[in-house]
């Protein structure tokens, strides 16, 4: 996966998470957890969607790993880099 | 490799949502429901052409859509409904109801506010900290138990509106007698007083369907009819559950709803289990009546808290049922609801569990006529006489409420204990629903997803 389909995937999870989700103006250096209005109940649905998507084991301590869209992406991009 | 990742015994409101998540992230689950329905406690029945839903008068917790950190909506993002579609009518008002002094609420709490100001002149600014301190109180951070009534005492220099504020909240949710804990004063405060009550536009049926729908859809298996009769387990283990009729189901994790008495009896766990049997169960009586009743009827709230004695005696009664207090609600006062042909009145007291448990079935018929008729003496002095002309009648006993929702002793909101981490002496085995400390059909259904959070889906 490149950097622009993890932002992707990143942003389609959150929008079948949270039917609410905007993403108009979103800032990839912020936290998204701020700018959506996200809880840890939704944080945790991220992981899960990951998980399920693509068999990634995320460990509790590395939660915060995905606090921004670009810090998402750094982290990921490893680990998606053969799929 | 077991059966199951996940098996649940219980189809209530708990198990269905905590099936839910398990299944939305593919975990293999299995709901074992000893009845033929859904719901639990919160059912429905047919007789005579008539849907009567069981245990819901309405729910607490309201949200608006949109309002993202409320409890209500907070479920509907995990259990991946939209609240979008889902329609609910809020109430119109509710009465609390002394001898001497009423006050009236909504789901605006700038009318309990005014009641308060107007009926207890002395009590307008320690109300308002009473409201700006449960704003601040965070109810899910762990604390050891501590007096509700102490803590009123202390900021509320009236003792009766302290017992008046105490009677909507003990009787929709308090497993203790007397006095309840602090974070569970908090969180019935919220639910009842700051969101409110209203019901969904469709019947408890047919959210019972969304709910099972949405978790067959994820790929969960159900089994109505299904009693479990004991757990199989193997040092600090569990291995599976046997059921009724000799099967045996495998699991590699096992949530149980059914409370810490039923849990305990089920797997063997020696836990004192009379500490954890609840003490407060109620009698409830339905009444079906024309729409043209209604006019003869003072029935223009939503729900009626009535106390007919100076102070608030919250204990399981010496007889059989104690009608000096209770709950007369209103089903069908709810805003914009469409006019119906008929309409209900359902009443509920505090009832002696033993005594019912112990008379033969000529004394129980002889109890339950009884006990229809001082609460009908009680409460048509409040309403006006809501049996005539009525076209159907039942009534719950705490035997009922025991034999179609497994709580022990027909205790409805659980034990006085709460197991708020959901974690018993079993590595693998936990609990979710009432015992847990969540209550109400919003709070039952959050624990199982709390609980599914914890402990399955951050642990796999």
């Amino acid at each position: 996966m490149t950097r622009d389909d993890i932002k992707d995937l990143i942003l389609d999870i959150i929008a079948d998470i949270d039917e609410d989700a905007e993403f108009a103006g979103l800032d990839s250096d912020k936290p998204l957890r701020d700018q959506l209005d996200l809880d840890s109940m939704d944080f945790l649905d991220i992981v899960m969607e990951l998980r399920k998507r693509h068999k990634l084991q995320i460990p509790e301590e590395e939660y915060p790993e995905l606090a921004t869209l670009n810090s998402c992406v750094n982290y990921l991009e490893p680990k998606l880099k053969d799929q | 490799m077991a059966d199951y990742q996940l098996v649940i015994i219980g189809g209530g409101l708990s198990g269905l949502a905590s099936g839910i998540r398990a299944a939305r992230f593919g975990l293999k689950t299995l709901i074992v429901e000893q009845h033929s329905l859904p719901g639990g406690l919160n059912s429905y029945y047919y007789r005579h052409g008539f849907l009567l839903e069981t245990g819901l008068h309405a729910m607490t917790n309201f949200a608006e859509v949109g309002d993202r950190h409320a409890p209500l909506n907070r479920l509907f993002r995990q259990l991946k409904l939209s609240r979008k579609t889902f329609a609910t009518h809020q109430q119109l008002s509710s009465l609390i109801r002394f001898p001497e002094v009423s006050l009236r609420f909504s789901n605006d709490l700038a009318l309990l506010e005014a009641e308060v100001e107007q009926q207890f002149p002395h009590c307008r600014t320690p109300f308002q900290k009473l409201v700006a301190a449960v704003r601040e109180y965070d109810p899910f951070h762990p604390a050891p138990w501590r007096s509700a009534r102490r803590f009123l005492a202390g900021l509320i220099p009236d003792p009766l509106l302290v017992d008046m504020l105490l009677l909507p909240l003990m009787v929709y949710g308090n497993s203790e007698e007397h006095d309840m804990d602090l974070g569970q004063f908090v969180i019935m405060f919220q639910a009842l007083f700051v969101e409110g009550f209203f019901r969904p536009h469709g019947t408890m049926k047919d959210f019972l369907t969304m709910l099972v729908e949405q978790y067959k859809g994820f790929g969960g298996e159900l089994r109505y009819s299904s009693r479990v009769a004991g757990v199989r387990r193997q040092g600090d283990r569990v291995e599976g559950v046997e059921l009724a009729g000799g099967e045996y189901v495998s699991c590699d994790t096992l949530l149980s709803t059914v409370g810490a008495p039923g849990t305990a009896a089920l797997v063997g766990w020696p836990a004192d289990a009379p500490k954890y049997e609840g003490q407060m169960s109620f009698v409830e009586s339905i009444s079906v009546l024309p729409a043209a009743q209604r006019a003869v009827l003072d029935a223009h709230h939503t729900i009626i808290f009535y106390n007919s004695q100076q102070t608030l005696s919250y204990k399981r009664p010496a007889i059989a049922m104690n009608p000096d207090w209770g709950v007369i609600c209103f089903p069908e006062n709810f805003q914009d609801l469409p006019e119906q042909d008929f309409f209900q009145v359902r009443i509920t007291n505090p009832a002696n569990y033993a005594i019912w448990k112990q008379a033969d079935p000529k004394e129980y018929q002889r109890l339950k006529a009884d006990s229809e008729a001082r609460t009908f003496a009680r409460v048509s002095e409040i309403i006006g006489n809501y049996q005539q002309n009525r076209v159907y009648h039942d009534s719950f006993t705490p035997l009922t409420i025991e034999r179609y929702t497994a709580k022990a002793q027909g205790a409805v909101y659980g034990s006085p204990i709460k197991i708020k981490d959901g974690l018993t002496p079993y590595s693998n085995l936990f609990m979710a629903g009432t015992d847990q400390g969540f209550l109400g059909i919003v709070g039952a259904m959050l624990s199982g997803v709390t609980i599914v959070n914890q402990r399955i889906l951050m642990r796999s």
